[in-house]
């Protein structure tokens, strides 16, 4: 599969911060790529280098070869969905999509095709001062397309929309990479993205924590289940816990989680050493689960979760099983 | 470039700017020719000057008080300066620079748009202005009993020098703006300097005159009369250079400026 962005070893310094660390990562043709990490973690950076926006530090961003300045006609290759604040308030929505045709060379038929495509037709002469959040963000998805271009790249698009827009911005997605395209999203939240993206690219402090398939990545989730317990006498059950190989970490003060741990195993193991028991719940690992552990264990300097783990970085996978 | 001055075009007539500023031009022109009517029976004192009218008349009639009154709008060139500078500023102002870069990724291609695009409406809001002069000026002008034909016959002495300065004075206010993209900072220092500051440096230092930007634009005002020698400005074309050279200069170094900036 060719690969319609390629960014090798981006770096980016603002002052004192590195925004981006030594970041590789490809976005396939045809496929959905989710580019996901915590707020603060560079996706934002990463994406208005690749646009030009944003000048690199050290490594290159590039489609085909090539960088969006360099490109021949940008706005017919590459539609990028930004942040939602990018009008004259006093503009129409239809005249600021014909400013960004007449200036690309685009016919301005594409204008009434954008705006019925992405249902603003209505309101079409309306000034974007007036629009909701969500009409700006859709304003921002017709100016994108209105090059038809065959990449797409956005920013945390599902900001502002109503779970309505959201499924309906799912469903487009994947009917752009059906159509070959590669479709670019970010987000700070994996749960968001799970029925959209083929790939996922995993960031932490600007830096690549994974590069991989969703199915790859579910595969892990399965193997990350572990039991929640509750119980009075937690401390009897950290010392029962620390003589035998495995992982558990607090989650509250009457709470553990031991990872990979199953009932049938827990359960003889509680009776055995007379454990009084609250609560027993076997937890089914979630990819949010694996992707908060990705980040957030990523750093062992950064805290981040209100637990701290037992045996460092969260484990993947449990000793026992 | 014409698509995208095109695009500019577009850009500027949906905002309220140019409205506005022509708004404001043409009030302060119709102010202006109120003041020359008004200013007959010996308001221009005792030695009978006559700038506008001579004393014992009701209205201008040598040819150098019609050409005052058909160049009365000329100082409406600090509002074409500030429809350069409003040009590129409201881009930073409501971010709207940010898809303005995705459409054109070249800055200094971005900012030649926006010089090419202002100085044509700033030649074009000296021709309505011009326009406005004539019907408004020459109406008032025949009713009192004044030549219109004889105003009209000054209006090559004084037009095309007031269209290209407009369209000079554009094209600073843009080179201006790409160096200072905070809109707010942008308009204070360009008042500043043009009202205030220009003002005192020529009181202070009498030779900086015609090196300043506004002796530059006069001389170059002078297009079709070639009279600003005798007030020891530069002729008209070394005006217009000079003019030219610091609006160019400062958008260049803005697009320096500009293509290292992240727009974040």
């Amino acid at each position: 599969m060719p690969s319609a962005i390629e960014v090798h070893g981006l770096s980016k310094q603002f002052g004192s911060v590195r925004a981006v660390d030594d970041l590789t990562f490809e976005v396939p043709e045809g496929r959905v790529t989710g580019f996901l990490g915590p707020n603060g973690s560079g996706k934002t950076t990463t994406l208005r280098i690749l646009l030009g926006l944003v000048s690199a530090s050290g490594g290159t961003a590039t489609f085909g070869g090539r960088r969006y300045a360099n490109l021949d006609h940008p706005v017919h290759r590459v539609g990028a969905v930004l942040e939602a604040t990018s009008f004259h308030p006093s503009r129409r929505a239809e005249d600021h999509l014909k400013s960004v045709a007449i200036g690309a060379l685009i016919p301005l038929s594409r204008v009434d095709e954008t705006l019925d495509l992405v249902g603003l037709s209505d309101v079409a002469r309306r000034r974007v001062g007036k629009f909701s959040l969500g009409m700006r963000q859709r304003l921002q998805l017709a100016t994108a397309l209105l090059g038809d271009p065959e990449i797409l790249i956005f920013d945390e698009p599902s900001n502002g929309l109503d779970p309505q827009g959201i499924q309906w911005l799912r469903t487009f997605i994947r009917h752009q990479a059906s159509l070959g395209h590669a479709v670019l999203v970010s987000s700070h939240l994996l749960s968001e993205m799970e029925e959209t993206v083929d790939d996922v690219v995993i960031v932490s402090h600007g830096r690549l924590v994974l590069q991989t398939t969703l199915a790859d990545l579910a595969q892990r989730a399965g193997t990350s289940t572990g039991m929640r317990i509750r119980s009075p006498e937690l401390a009897r059950l950290t010392a029962a816990l620390a003589t035998i190989p495995v992982a558990y970490r607090q989650v509250a003060a009457d709470t553990l989680v031991i990872d990979g741990a199953t009932p049938e195993w827990f359960g003889p193991f509680a009776a055995q050493h007379r454990i009084i028991l609250y609560e027993l719940v076997h937890e089914r690992g979630s990819l949010e689960d694996v992707f908060l552990s990705l980040t957030h264990g990523f750093d062992a300097a950064n805290p981040g979760l209100a637990y701290g783990t037992h045996t460092g970085p969260a484990p993947m996978s449990g000793g026992l099983a | 470039m014409i698509a995208l001055v095109r695009s500019e075009w577009l850009k500027m007539r949906t905002t309220a700017v140019p409205w506005v500023l022509t708004g404001i031009a043409l009030v302060i022109n119709g102010l202006l020719i109120l003041v020359i009517f008004l200013s007959h029976d010996g308001r221009n004192g005792p030695n009978g000057g006559g700038a506008f009218v001579s004393p014992g008349y009701t209205v201008p009639h040598t040819a150098q008080q019609l050409r005052n009154l058909v160049g009365s709008g000329f100082q409406g060139y600090i509002l074409a300066l500030l429809l350069g500078v409003l040009c590129i500023t409201t881009e930073f102002r409501h971010k709207t620079v940010t898809t303005s870069f995705l459409v054109t990724p070249h800055r200094p291609r971005f900012v030649a748009g926006k010089l090419i695009t202002s100085a044509l409406l700033g030649a074009g809001l000296a021709v309505i202005m011009l326009a406005a002069t004539v019907i408004g000026g020459g109406l008032t002008l025949s009713a009192r009993g004044g030549s219109f034909s004889d105003m009209i016959h000054q209006l090559p002495a004084v037009a095309p020098g007031m269209i290209l300065v407009f369209a000079l004075f554009a094209i600073l206010g843009v080179g201006i703006g790409s160096l200072l993209t905070n809109q707010v900072a942008a308009i204070i220092v360009t008042l500043g300097w043009f009202i205030i500051l220009e003002g005192i440096l020529v009181q202070l230092v009498h030779s900086a005159e015609k090196w300043v930007p506004t002796g530059a634009a006069t001389a170059a005002s002078n297009l079709t009369r070639g009279r600003a020698v005798d007030f020891g400005l530069f002729n008209w074309w070394q005006g217009t250079l000079l003019m030219l050279a610091y609006g160019l200069l400062f958008a260049g170094v803005g697009s320096i400026i500009l293509t290292r900036r992240d727009i974040t």
